[in-house]
């Protein structure tokens, strides 16, 4: 087969499995829904094929409770997919990953912190710009810290990542101690990752953030290309390296911040979904973050699915389904390329 | 004829160290030059430099007249092509899309590839003789052919200068002849190429002239024969250094001892 045919087969692949598992997602459950039923009731909708078959209960469910989360799920997966993509061009590692470069635990300790003051009471979108602010500041204190010394080694990036990420964890962990009570389960749960009782205007909030963001890292997927090359060459090829590296940290903060204020720290997927498309698809950015897109969306839809469908009344954080695979496959790929040299 | 690229007095310093005291330098149209030195000597920090890498702390570097500051980034780019000899693009990356990056001066971030880039991505994947690998991930060459490939993606510029760092150290005596003809070839077309070599015979055997960097400066230019038979030459690399002629007597066999 060759590299183009097997491209557009992983892209009709992903095509065609996005919206399976937006439907499988959609009608599984604890009050399970036909999914002819489901398609029915989106076709009423639409004005079209009589009335609804579903049950008023089944409505409200549909279109109240999964819809929103489940789109939502796609949001996150997607958003984080691409950014982890970007970053591993960005740090010229196939291992990168938000999580592992403080961007998630910075945007974690930004909206803990909304929550601890009592902004995120008060105003929708403080904890989100807070979690942009906190993952944007993990982002530049990591490259600026690196950079001090002259050029960073990539280790000394990705370790200087480490110890930023736990810094922020530790702060994180600092102000857990110092929230109220009562509040303490509602950030534990966020702090796991979950989409439970998320609504529209979380679902607005993903999308006005997440497909902006990753519209324009996409766009600055050839300049991506270039800076794969080396920090030297692409300089020499007239990439204003500084710069570029700036605007697609500042993305990344854009989409990983919301991303983190909507679902909690949802790790791996911005590891997995671009690392194992990257033999499939090639290390173009042009096909790499598309695809990685269309993966990460499929993975969380798929993982949220698992995560509430655990048990009847218990919802297993979104975070630890991913994690549970995402950290296998994070150490056999660390061998993989550990035994390549 | 007027140099293409030329360095007036030039200063360039790494951390607080003078690497480059006062370099003079210039570059004719499809010249072949060999900088040759001991290491540490600044040769690559002058390659980089004159690649716009590195700011002068003094001094002047002028690419058709013009000082290199005055440049645009991409105007720049699309006339001064730099091949280091480490390759530090992802190997998953094809062979014929690593080349094409070397069209990103002219085209820019969004651009599509023009028929006028593609034509010059054949050209430089034929001019290196490695078409028939265009597909083939980067991972999957030898180190020759990967250096190939960078060399291709410098040709891909279309520049009026291609200065190469070390372009030879890790190719077998196959790849290195294969190189210097490819080299030649570029020449030919009114490119004038730098090239950093560290073997000293085979920079002799290819370069029309050569120019001798030690400390900083340009302690002997010329001839190869005259650079390193000269006095200059035997100081800056503290051996003895002798040419024997060899065939007709314009070849020479070169002979390095240690000083006593």
């Amino acid at each position: 087969m060759s590299e183009r045919d097997r491209r557009l087969l992983v892209f009709v692949a992903l095509a065609v499995a996005l919206p399976l598992v937006l439907l499988a997602a959609l009608s599984l459950g604890s009050v399970p829904l036909p999914a002819a039923s489901v398609l029915r009731s989106g076709l009423t909708r639409l004005g079209a094929f009589g009335p609804t078959p579903l049950p008023e209960m089944g409505e409200v469910i549909l279109w109240s409770v999964r819809l929103p989360r489940v789109l939502i799920a796609a949001l996150v997966g997607g958003g984080l997919a691409v950014v982890g993509a970007a970053l591993q061009s960005l740090f010229r590692n196939p291992l990168a990953d938000a999580g592992l470069l403080g961007v998630g635990p910075g945007a974690a300790l930004g909206a803990v912190l909304a929550v601890n003051l009592g902004w995120a009471q008060q105003r929708f979108l403080a904890m989100p710009l807070a979690a942009c602010a906190g993952a944007l500041l993990a982002l530049l204190l990591i490259y600026v810290i690196a950079h001090a010394g002259g050029r960073p080694t990539l280790s000394g990036l990705l370790l200087t990542g480490l110890a930023v990420s736990a810094l922020a964890a530790a702060g994180t962990s600092v102000l857990l101690v110092a929230v109220e009570e009562f509040r303490v389960r509602t950030v534990l749960f966020w702090l796991a990752g979950g989409l439970e009782g998320r609504g529209y205007e979380h679902l607005a909030l993903a999308a006005g953030f997440v497909l902006p963001g990753a519209a324009a890292l996409l766009v600055l997927s050839r300049p991506l290309d270039v800076l794969s090359l080396g920090e030297e060459e692409a300089a020499a090829l007239s990439l204003p390296v500084h710069g570029v590296r700036i605007l697609v940290f500042g993305l990344c903060a854009l989409v990983a911040g919301p991303v983190t204020a909507v679902a909690g720290s949802v790790p791996f997927v911005g590891l997995v979904a671009p690392h194992a498309l990257r033999p499939l698809v090639g290390p173009l950015g042009r096909h790499l973050l598309p695809a990685s897109f269309l993966a990460g969306a499929v993975l969380v839809v798929v993982a949220d699915l698992a995560a509430r469908s655990f048990g009847q009344y218990v919802e297993l954080p979104l975070g630890s389904v991913t994690a549970f695979v995402g950290a296998p496959y994070f150490l056999l790929a660390l061998r993989g390329q550990e035994g390549r040299g | 004829m007027s140099a293409v690229l030329e360095a007036r007095g030039l200063v360039v310093d790494r951390g607080r160290r003078n690497v480059l005291r006062g370099v003079d330098l210039a570059l004719q149209p499809g010249e072949g030059l060999a900088l040759v030195g001991p290491n540490a000597a600044g040769k690559s920090t002058l390659v980089r430099a004159l690649a716009g890498l590195l700011p002068p702390a003094r001094g002047l570097i002028l690419l058709e007249g013009r000082p290199l500051a005055s440049w645009p980034r991409s105007g720049l780019a699309q006339r001064v092509a730099l091949v280091a000899a480490e390759d530090e693009a992802p190997d998953r990356i094809a062979v014929e899309d690593r080349v094409a990056l070397g069209r990103y001066p002219h085209r820019g971030a969004l651009a599509p590839l023009t028929a006028e880039d593609r034509a010059a991505v054949a050209r430089a994947l034929r001019q290196t003789e490695i078409e028939h690998l265009a597909r083939r991930p980067l991972g999957t060459l030898s180190a020759g052919e990967r250096q190939r490939a960078a060399l291709a993606r410098g040709l891909a510029q279309e520049p009026v200068v291609l200065l190469l760092d070390e372009p030879a150290t890790h190719l077998d005596v196959r790849h290195q002849l294969h190189l210097f003809r490819v080299l030649d070839d570029v020449r030919q077309g009114g490119v004038a190429v730098l090239a950093v070599i560290h073997d000293l015979p085979r920079a002799a055997a290819w370069a029309p002239r050569m120019a001798l960097l030690d400390e900083g400066r340009i302690a002997a230019e010329g001839s190869p024969a005259e650079v390193l038979e000269g006095p200059a030459a035997e100081r800056a690399f503290g051996v003895a250094i002798r040419g024997v002629p060899v065939g007709d007597g314009k070849e020479r066999l070169w002979r390095f001892e240690e000083r006593a």
